[in-house]
């Protein structure tokens, strides 16, 4: 199985005929995720990449049935649009887009919640469910079918990051970017809930960075007793503290956005957690036989 | 973007929270032109904290005391930070000093309200402050405030005045685009008032598009930056200088941070966190070369992007077209991967560069060339 999307996905892209929109409408279709369509307030009506583009997501879900909604608009617009996506009754939102002021994200949030959907975002490549469906821009080469779930901060450290498993043969159910602002629509507890409850994923990667206090709900869940075995990468060894590394997130207030603090928590909490990509697959590795010693005990 | 003291509490008297009526001088003969009653407070704008224990805020009986505390204060750099202006205000007398701030927090869903009755400089050193998980501004709950307010502060009428505050900071967060709205010292009067005797608001660098009051602060903050970052800035490119000597031209926070890290353990270390994942165009390729060239102390350059949205072979095509007309000697070595990245090996090919397969072999091949060629 995998998590939040798959092969029966119905999906929309809001933004469908701009530039970003209509290449990632091709690159969705070349993956094999049902694409039934999308969205433009000024170029409604007409076909883009052989997809209808309709006025509104409501008027979209009523003739195509989508669940699932790619939001590609600019920051100034981005919260109406996925109000509009959730009120029409979207289940899974995503909104890719970075620079996003913080209200919004809050009403984001909030607008999930009051309808009962998901959103994941501001700031991320989206999701992906190798094999079956893709919500989002990742580069598809680096993703193949496998039992582990993936979550990410980072969107290009998760290309590196899977790519590097894929190459090992370690494949994914699902990797989600929950992104790398503070406030987020799917959080990092959130998206592990989601992974523990999946029957096909037998160990989960987290993909962390300094600031905030998402690798803290991480180690939280693994030292669960019941939790999935999980390897952990943190970067940032190198940032200096007080400076903000990119990422609205990744900022050093305090000890506890520290690399190694978060490393000792973890570690603690018995993950198997790195500080570099080059140590990756090893750790992944040792999580994976963490796996086979729990079933051979059991058997 | 941390806004200093008075350009808070301009916000906070705007949104009808009690301030003190003060003024802003930038030079000690200001203060002969102005009608005072003493004592007054002199207090250095900077935008830093720290700044009452480190003596940036001096109590003056007369004119004379406070125009040599203005002239002293204004020579003063407090956290790195040279203060342009300072603010004169009368002296309170307080009666107890309070902490009350707004901020937004990931555990709360949005905005969190956080309280001591006993605030001050030595607030971080105290118990942790009554916390309040508000989440969205509208869904802030009085009754719940009061709940979670009787258990730290005995006075009714106190505990009643912080709500009514409360409530005001939490809209002014939110209508204003405020990260952290903080008031501490917030001072309880002779008269049972309260007044916000310090500010501490950060503003939302994201919400520029719709506050031409915050896009119109950091093009001010810009200006004075050093060349290069500020350059940067204007070009969406996001430059943090740091003390090493490879230079790095990455997208993607993560990837640049990554690759910082294994440049560490390569035995080098990086000159720079360069990400031009906003502007990745000729333009901003280009732009980043510029500066990372015009730097003495970068010493290599390594071109490390991963990229998704961002098409590798429009990338390979940009930097060929770069290396054919850069004049700088600097080596540069090339990671690229990513979205269309098959097509770069063939791209780099007809120019006679060369493309690394693996992140560490760029890194370790980066590390050498700098220590070879300056000899390090």
């Amino acid at each position: 199985m995998s998590v939040l999307i798959d092969q029966t996905s119905r999906v929309i892209i809001q933004g469908l005929t701009g530039n970003v929109g209509r290449f990632s409408a091709r690159d969705l279709i070349a993956y094999g995720t049902r694409v039934a369509g999308g969205t433009s307030t000024s170029k409604a009506d007409t076909e883009v990449e052989g997809l209808p583009v309709f006025p509104s997501v409501r008027a979209a879900r009523e003739s195509t049935g989508a669940d699932v909604s790619l939001v590609y608009v600019p920051a100034a617009t981005a919260l109406d649009h996925v109000i509009e996506a959730f009120e029409a009754g979207v289940r899974l939102v995503v909104y890719p887009g970075d620079g996003l002021p913080v209200q919004d994200a809050i009403e984001m949030r909030a607008a999930a919640k009051a309808n009962g959907g998901v959103l994941i975002g501001p700031n991320t490549p989206g999701i992906i469910s190798p094999g079956k469906a893709k919500a989002g821009f990742m580069p598809s080469f680096c993703y193949t079918q496998g039992p582990l779930g993936v979550i990410s901060r980072s969107g290009s450290l998760s290309y590196e990051a899977c790519f590097r498993l894929t190459g090992a043969g370690l494949g994914q159910t699902t990797v989600i970017g929950i992104g790398g602002d503070a406030i987020k629509g799917l959080t990092a507890s959130e998206a592990l809930a989601l992974l523990h409850a999946d029957p096909d994923t037998h160990a989960i990667v987290y993909l962390g960075e300094i600031g905030g206090q998402d690798e803290y709900e991480v180690a939280a869940y693994a030292a669960r007793s019941g939790a999935k075995p999980l390897a952990a990468l943190i970067i940032g060894r190198q940032a200096p503290p007080g400076k903000k590394m990119g990422h609205a997130g990744a900022l050093i207030g305090s000890h506890a956005d520290t690399h190694a603090a978060k490393m000792k928590a973890l570690n603690k909490a018995g993950v198997y957690a790195t500080g570099t990509v080059t140590g990756l697959v090893t750790a992944v590795n040792a999580a994976l036989a963490g796996v086979k010693l729990a079933r051979a005990r059991t058997a | 973007m941390l806004l200093t003291e008075h350009e808070g509490k301009r916000l906070l008297a705007a949104a009808g929270i009690a301030v003190p009526g003060g003024f802003v001088v930038r030079s000690a003969g200001a203060l002969a032109r102005r009608n005072v009653a003493y004592p007054v407070a002199v207090k250095t704008q900077v935008a830093a904290g720290g700044r009452g224990k480190a003596g940036g805020v001096v109590r003056a009986r007369s004119r004379r005391e406070a125009q040599n505390a203005v002239s002293r204060l204004l020579r003063t750099s407090f956290n790195g930070e040279t203060p342009r202006a300072v603010l004169i205000e009368p002296w309170l007398e307080i009666q107890r000093e309070l902490y009350l701030s707004v901020t937004v927090d990931p555990a709360a869903e949005g905005y969190v309200v956080l309280y001591s009755p006993r605030g001050g400089v030595e607030i971080e050193a105290g118990k942790p402050p009554a916390r309040y998980d508000v989440g969205p501004a509208r869904e802030f709950r009085a009754y719940r405030l009061r709940e979670i307010l009787a258990t730290v502060e005995t006075d009714a009428a106190v505990r009643e005045r912080v709500i009514a505050l409360a409530r005001r900071l939490v809209t002014l967060a939110a209508t204003r685009d405020c990260t952290t709205v903080e008031i501490n010292p917030l001072a309880k009067l002779a008269d049972g008032s309260l007044t916000a005797a310090d500010a501490k608001i950060v503003r939302d660098e994201y919400a520029g598009f719709r506050a031409a009051d915050i896009a119109a602060a950091l093009e001010k903050a810009r200006r004075p930056e050093p060349r290069p970052i500020s350059r940067a800035l204007a070009g969406n490119l996001m430059l943090v200088w740091l003390d090493g000597e490879v230079g790095l031209i990455s997208g993607g926070a993560g990837m640049t941070m990554a690759t910082m890290d294994l440049i560490g353990d390569a035995g080098g270390k990086p000159a720079c966190f360069l990400d031009c994942s906003a502007n990745p165009t000729p333009t901003g390729y280009r732009l980043a070369f510029e500066l990372l060239d015009g730097e003495p102390k970068v010493k290599v350059i390594l071109v490390s992007i991963f990229g998704g949205l961002t098409h590798m072979d429009r990338v390979a095509r940009t930097m060929k077209e770069i290396m054919a007309g850069r004049r700088s000697r600097k080596p540069v070595v090339f990671r690229l991967n990513g979205t269309n990245a098959k097509r770069v090996d063939e791209i780099f090919a007809e120019a006679g560069l060369r493309n690394h397969a693996a992140l560490e072999n760029a890194v370790a091949e980066a590390v050498a060339l700098a220590k070879k060629r300056y000899g390090r």
